[in-house]
């Protein structure tokens, strides 16, 4: 292999294989640092020995091979050796001389290793550990991303980001929450716990309004990775293919919804023929297996909604009415504000502006959604659709005031200057 | 593991509160105590019961009333010994007193000391002597102190003191607060949060469990435990029925 392709076969490799090795050595060791350690070492030493020697027919056995071999070093070294080994199961890790290449998987038959990253997962989002740290924990044990490339994503310190992961390891030590799958009275609503830090990750990607782009845009990635890995892990529950369909709709679209200089463009204005088609027949016919279960939740509905404007040839073929009905839905399942608020815009665009309104109105009244622009941003736009210029500029002014990050403002002050022109 | 489930409240409960905990408790009492998933629990008296005693100097110093001035007090405590947290969740979400009290659910630290008083204290038998709890609270975490080797001696010495006389019903040493989760029940729904279920810049870092005479008796042993010249430690009587 050229090294080109060698380096690409390493990085595939290991970004696949990372939340595997993790998952492997802390069910056979209990521990999480130890875990992350070896598996840092065990990729390191494919780095030196790969490009000479090629990548492995398994990678995946080859880098948990050597990363338990490291866990048998370190153990046999530290004075709680003896006793941890005991506890890891001695026959099961102690192999040092088999040769790596060929050796047998000793941390057991792949679909053991397949409920090891699922124990992970389950174990990273468990709802007693605090939420930032979930995140946290969840992209530094299964995906293969650093501490400190965590912390720019999440526009943090690496200290700060550091101390998240050591609290959340500390909480499941000591707290004693099980490193295990949910039993099944616990798993529909611990999957949707799962569900929702994988999608947390993929909008704090998604929003892409500051910090790296890069890091920001590998976020969606994984998190698209992780839900499709909770998929496959999880073939017959609806919810998590509903999820991968949503990120896969959502996902298609990045590349049409910010403009060259950085700004937001909206849905109406995208050029739709830059939407990636792979993407969304992917996530169409998920989304269509997802909903013949018959079991609809919250992001199943969320992904029909992205499927009607996927679907749509262009903003003004969108079928409104339908996505209005699915808001209803979704507000029955899942009742905020911010599905109010964006039932009020599906309402009006369906041709209803006075009731979308009321809606907003509704929930200023509330004092819902105060400090949050969309409210006002929305209010300016139904005002705008109506003809009502006046009280739509005094709307986006509020809007703009209430506006966190630059490119929301840009686009504020845009619709602003086109308002004030038509004047 | 064992688990100490803290009954968080903010006064006495409605009357309605108070006749459904009454009504269901007995039995969430017998299917957790025959699942061997919950050791005892008791209810405490109101706050304004509790003295608190520090010793400086040589000197021990009492005030009356609660160490924190938080509108949430810790209203009773539950022992529980459950194979993980999820169990330990399990247990008290079916509790009915989690449909109106938030419980804060935290672990151990170390060894929970069972003292002979115990089996009286955990069947409400109050004839020796009058339980009383003694809360240790720390102002910072890790509660490195609860770790040091002298004051470890020192508690045990202490307990072995008490031990004797039935005095001593149960002590040990808790997690930091950020190891405690505290559980609402909601319309049905269990929710759950990171940290502990009163909101105070100190916390319970440990406790201790006597049963004696008195008042002066319970402040005494509580100005003889070593803690007590770095902390301080709240001494509140259980509610005898």
């Amino acid at each position: 292999m050229s090294p080109p392709a060698v380096q690409e076969a390493v990085d595939a490799a290991f970004r696949e294989e990372w939340g595997r090795v993790v998952a492997t050595l802390i069910r056979r060791t209990g521990d999480w640092d130890l875990a992350e350690d070896c598996a840092q070492e065990a990729f390191a030493e494919a780095l030196r020995r790969w490009p000479a020697d090629g990548v492995p027919q398994r990678p995946g056995a080859w880098l948990t091979t050597v990363a338990g071999n490291r866990a048998i070093d370190r153990l046999r070294r530290g004075a709680r050796g003896a006793e941890l080994l005991e506890q890891a199961g001695r026959e099961a890790l102690a192999r040092p001389d088999t040769d790596e290449e060929t050796m047998p998987e000793l941390f057991g038959e792949s679909d053991e290793i397949e409920d090891d990253r699922l124990r992970l997962i389950f174990t990273c989002c468990h709802p007693a550990l605090p939420p930032e740290g979930r995140v946290a924990l969840t992209l530094r044990s299964l995906a293969w991303l650093t501490t400190a490339e965590i912390a720019r994503a999440f526009l943090v310190s690496e200290a700060t980001m550091a101390k998240r992961l050591t609290r959340a390891k500390a909480k499941i030590a000591a707290a004693g929450i099980p490193y295990r799958v949910p039993p099944a009275h616990l798993l529909p609503e611990r999957t949707a716990g799962v569900l929702a830090v994988l999608y947390l990750m993929f909008n704090e990607g998604y929003a892409a309004s500051a910090g790296d782009e890069l890091i920001r845009a590998g976020l969606c990635d994984e998190a698209t990775r992780l839900a499709r890995a909770l998929w496959h892990l999880m073939p017959d529950e609806p919810e998590p293919m509903g999820a991968l369909a949503l990120m896969l709709l959502h996902s298609s679209r990045r590349r049409a919804r910010v403009g060259e200089h950085g700004e937001l463009i909206t849905l109406e204005e995208q050029d739709r023929s830059r939407w990636d088609q792979t993407e969304i027949d992917e996530g169409l016919r998920l989304l269509d297996a997802a909903l013949r279960r018959r079991r609809v939740g919250p992001y199943q509905l969320q992904a029909a909604i992205a499927a009607c404007h996927a679907r749509a040839e262009n903003a003004a073929d969108t079928d409104w009415g339908e996505i209005a009905g699915l808001y209803v839905l979704l507000e029955d399942r899942m009742p905020s504000p911010v599905v109010r608020l964006n039932r009020a815009v599906a309402v009006a665009m369906a041709g209803d502006i006075e009731t979308g309104l009321a809606i907003v109105d509704e929930l200023a009244e509330q004092g819902a959604l105060t400090d949050y622009h969309l409210l006002e941003a929305t209010r300016a736009d139904l005002y705008r659709r109506r003809g009502d210029r006046e009280a739509s500029i005094a709307a986006y002014h509020r809007a703009l005031e209430a506006a966190r990050t630059e490119p929301e403002r840009e686009f504020i002050r845009r619709r602003l200057a086109e308002q004030s022109a038509q004047r | 593991m064992k688990y100490l489930l803290f009954i968080c409240s903010d006064g006495l409960p409605v009357p309605e509160a108070m006749a459904v905990m009454q009504r269901d408790l007995p039995a969430w009492i017998d299917e957790m105590g025959g699942r061997g998933v919950r050791l005892f629990g008791r209810e405490l008296e109101l706050p304004e019961a509790a003295a608190t005693v520090r010793v400086r100097e040589g000197e021990t110093l009492v005030t009356d009333g609660p160490f924190a001035e938080t509108k949430e007090f810790v209203a009773g405590l539950d022992l529980l010994d459950c194979a993980d947290l999820d169990e330990a969740i399990e247990v008290a979400a079916k509790s009915p007193v989690s449909r109106y009290h938030p419980m804060e659910i935290r672990p151990f630290r170390g060894e929970l000391q069972l003292g002979e008083g115990a089996s009286r204290f955990a069947r409400d038998d109050d004839s020796a002597g009058t339980p009383y709890l003694l809360a240790m609270w720390m102002s910072q975490a890790p509660a490195a102190l609860l770790d040091d080797e002298a004051v470890k001696r020192e508690s045990d010495a202490w307990r072995r003191h008490v031990q004797p006389s039935g005095i001593h019903v149960l002590g040990g040493a808790l997690g930091d607060p950020e190891t405690a989760t505290t559980l609402r029940v909601r319309d049905g729904e269990t929710v759950l949060s990171d940290g502990p279920g009163i909101d105070a810049a100190e916390f319970i870092a440990a406790i201790e469990v006597v049963s004696c005479p008195g008042r002066r008796q319970a402040i005494e042993l509580a100005a003889a435990h070593p803690i007590a010249r770095h902390h301080a430690i709240e001494v509140r009587p259980f509610y005898s029925g």
